[in-house]
């Protein structure tokens, strides 16, 4: 037991002082703080009033509407890692506890037991309070069904402890990661977007759907949904079910922990067999691009390729045009959409601000500054790397257009996205070099962003008043490509479209030439941003 | 005035000058008033207990840090001014190892041979050597990522090597090599230094110090506090011929290494 208190003691006092130590995450909780506030407020409205309605409108409908909840709301907690990128609750790094003799299920029972003061959680008991006030009502029965409910809180943690060292252990092979990583934001992105399919399906789908999930009885056997049954049976003074259901999700807990305690021995000690590392290609390596400036391109484009999580948002990028296509092609039905599609060439174009010229180097930016070529080489290299991955965007945007717009149409599109990628990479350059975005340390997770802090404030302000200067700086160019759309004039385009594309290198190559010149100048202090060495 | 005095200009065999250099961290100095010349072709170690200023003089040598003040000059070249010069002349091997993990060995070296301005021909023979030299043929299309710390360390070593640097500044080369390879390294860095390439180099294993360097400057708590051959030292710090670098070394960072036993253990 006094292993266990100093656990537990142990990990809060861990995350206490990486608040106190991080100035940056220490803002970043105190900006979090309302949120998780509010969250906690409307999930506790929502629920109370959202079950009492259902109590008086559908009784019968209860019991399976919450067990297809708890289990939805459950299986989003445990896969949240992959989903969202951050684990609501957090497994507890047992590795640097290993040469400790202390036994695997104590090791596993700590780490459960310091969830409970996780935000998450804690923002989590008033929505059970509510579930079980708008269940019990305010008399004897209430006790039974919040600690009901609380019983299906803890089946979730326990769950997402098991989930976690899964993840953590086969992390430990890089191919596992990147692919968990790849197919988690994919299916995240997907999910996502099913509410917007949904409700672009109609009323009736939607009926469907609910009539389907209230049927099924698969939910009653889901372990996340056995903690709330146990709930609304207490509530309603059905002593038996409440037993069986809460023994269930006792038994379910049980049995996370002990899964917890085998993936501890057997993961960590090395007992699983993951396979032998991955090799990369076996081909010769070529850079094929001329050049330091094509060995630069190229190498983004490889790196994209093959990080998973570059590779996820880059594929990603490809839907945004294609969800405008299809409002523009239902546009269709009221005329040709030509000056719709043009703006969103214009949009795809702009997507290249923010792209953050050093945002893919990392800490590698230390290593991209000691090589002896020019600064504007090098701001030109990353600008036509970040250009060149949102090509497939705009090839997406070309192909559908031909359905969809005049073809003659299609040069001027192409245009004017040049025309906005180039102003919109020139001007980013700028917030990339005035402020940088310090690199997450060696050994800490290459995919977290930028700090919270009154610097990263001013920076996206900087961002948001430079985007705007983008734009404007575009606007001629995008004029002259539109001109002869406004004039009726097509073969005004002969002319336009060379002058646009002309005015727009020219302009890109003088505020290339200007954000190399401070770069070189303020080279020291940016990387001593990026590297955290300030 | 780009040196404050003459004493700190470049002299024709000089390859690294260094007049005053300062470097605050807030306000505490991690480098405080340094100043040191290294002669061209010298094997030249930096050493010193851990947070020293090593890695930060380095750093602000190489270009990764703005010194707070002071003066150096790389190969007759300003620090201030000619940075960008500096860099085609050094190659630089950092303790904390920023490669490009999502490309492979092989891709990574062709990749700073063009950074060099290296021909592809040329970057393409130098790597298949470097490759062999430092038996990482066999891992050439492994990535970075799934390389062990030793053959990371080795391929930024090729990096560093691969456009014929007149300075190389390694910082703990050997930490993490194996004896093999590490045997490997340091008769190419000797055979480098034969050759006429300055070596600014620090390493916690002092006897390969010893074996290796032919003058050493000593850092502590950012103020330089002995520079010479060992010969000198012994001589300035008195200690007997038979004195070792590490006890000279331990002498002058004023370490006390005698301890009393643990009054749990035997």
């Amino acid at each position: 037991m006094d292993r266990l208190i100093a656990l537990v003691l142990l990990r809060l006092k861990l995350e206490v002082r990486a608040l106190s130590r991080a100035r940056e995450r220490a803002i970043g909780l105190l900006l979090m703080a309302p949120g998780f506030l509010m969250f906690a407020a409307a999930g506790s409205f929502v629920v109370f009033f959202g079950v009492r309605g259902l109590m008086r409108a559908a009784p019968a409908t209860l019991l399976p509407a919450l067990s297809a909840a708890a289990t939805g709301l459950g299986l989003f907690w445990v896969l949240s890692p992959l989903l969202t990128g951050v684990a609501f609750s957090e497994a507890h790094d047992v590795s640097r506890l290993l040469h400790f003799p202390i036994p695997p299920a104590t090791l596993a029972v700590s780490s459960l037991l310091s969830n409970v003061a996780q935000p998450m959680t804690v923002a989590a008991l008033p929505i059970l309070l509510s579930l079980a006030l708008a269940l019990a009502g305010v008399g004897p029965r209430l006790p039974a069904a919040f600690a009901a409910a609380l019983l299906g809180l803890l089946s979730v943690l326990a769950a997402a402890q098991v989930a976690g060292l899964l993840i953590h252990g086969l992390a430990r092979r890089r191919r596992f990661r990147d692919l968990a990583l790849f197919l988690g934001l994919g299916f995240g992105f997907v999910l996502s977007l099913g509410p917007v399919l949904l409700l672009s399906a109609g009323p009736s789908a939607m009926r469907a759907l609910a009539r389907a999930v209230l049927d099924t009885p698969l939910f009653a056997l889901s372990p996340f949904a056995w903690g709330v049954r146990a709930a609304v049976h207490a509530a309603r003074g059905e002593w038996l079910p409440f037993a069986a259901n809460a023994g269930a999700a006792g038994l379910a807990v049980a049995c996370a922990v002990a899964a917890a305690t085998t993936l501890i021995h057997r993961i960590y000690r090395g007992e699983v067999d993951l396979g032998e590392a991955g090799v990369g290609p076996g081909a010769t390596a070529r850079m094929w691009l001329p050049g330091a400036l094509g060995a630069l391109v190229e190498k983004d484009l490889r790196m994209t390729w093959r990080d998973p999580a570059l590779k996820a948002t880059m594929l990603m990028g490809l839907v945004g045009p294609l969800l405008f296509l299809v409002f523009l092609s239902q546009a269709r039905a009221h005329g040709t959409p030509s000056t719709g599609f043009l703006m969103l060439s214009a949009l795809v174009g702009i997507s290249a601000f923010g792209a953050n010229a050093f945002s893919l180097e990392r800490r590698g930016v230390a290593l991209l500054l000691a090589f002896p070529v020019e600064r504007w080489r090098i701001l030109v290299g990353k600008n036509v790397g970040a250009m060149v991955l949102r090509l497939p965007s705009l090839l997406v945007l070309m192909a559908a257009g031909a359905f969809l717009v005049p073809v003659v149409l299609l040069p001027a599109a192409a245009t004017i996205a040049v025309v906005t990628l180039l102003l919109a990479a020139a001007v980013d350059n700028f917030p990339s070099v005035l402020f940088p975005t310090t690199a997450p340390g060696p050994g800490r997770n290459p995919y977290t962003g930028a700090a919270a802090g009154s610097r990263g404030l001013a920076g996206a302000l900087l961002g948001l008043v430079l985007m705007a200067v983008a734009l404007l700086m575009s606007s001629p160019f995008v004029f002259l490509a539109w001109l002869p759309l406004l004039m009726e004039r097509p073969w005004l385009w002969v002319v336009s479209l060379p002058l646009a594309l002309a005015g727009a290198a020219a302009v890109y190559a003088m505020l290339v030439s200007g954000a190399g010149r401070v770069l070189q100048r303020r080279e020291p202090e940016v990387l001593e941003r990026i590297l955290g060495e300030e | 005035m780009l040196w404050p005095m003459n004493s700190a200009l470049p002299a024709p065999g000089d390859a690294i000058v260094v007049h005053d250099l300062t470097k605050l961290f807030r306000d505490k100095a991690a480098v405080d008033h340094v100043s040191f010349r290294v002669a061209r072709g010298r094997f030249f170690g930096f050493l010193g207990p851990n947070g020293a200023g090593k890695s930060t003089t380095i750093k602000m040598l190489t270009g990764l840090l703005r010194p707070t003040a002071g003066a150096a000059s790389i190969e007759g070249l300003d620090l201030r001014t000619r940075l960008l010069d500096i860099k085609r002349v050094i190659g630089v091997l950092p303790e904390e190892l920023p490669l490009y993990e999502r490309l492979s060995g092989e891709e990574y070296l062709h990749f700073a041979g063009r950074m060099y301005g290296l021909a592809r021909e040329e970057t393409r023979g130098r790597t298949t050597e470097l490759l062999e030299f430092l038996s990482l043929a066999d891992e050439r299309s492994k990535l970075i990522v799934d390389y062990s710390h030793g053959m990371k360390k080795k391929i930024a070593l090729a990096a560093a090597l691969i456009h014929n640097p007149r300075v190389l500044f390694l910082d703990e080369p050997l930490n993490g090599i194996d004896p093999v390879s590490g045997r490997v390294v340091t008769d190419l860095l000797r055979r480098l230094a034969q050759k006429g390439v300055t070596l600014f180099f620090t390493s916690h294993v002092l006897d390969v110090v010893e074996r290796l360097c032919d003058e050493v400057a000593v850092i502590d708590r950012g103020r330089i506090v002995a520079q010479g051959t060992l010969d000198e030292i012994r001589a300035q710090r008195e200690v007997g011929r038979d004195a070792t670098l590490e006890d000279v070394f331990l002498k002058l960072v004023a370490a006390d290494v005698t301890r009393e036993d643990l009054s749990w253990i035997g």
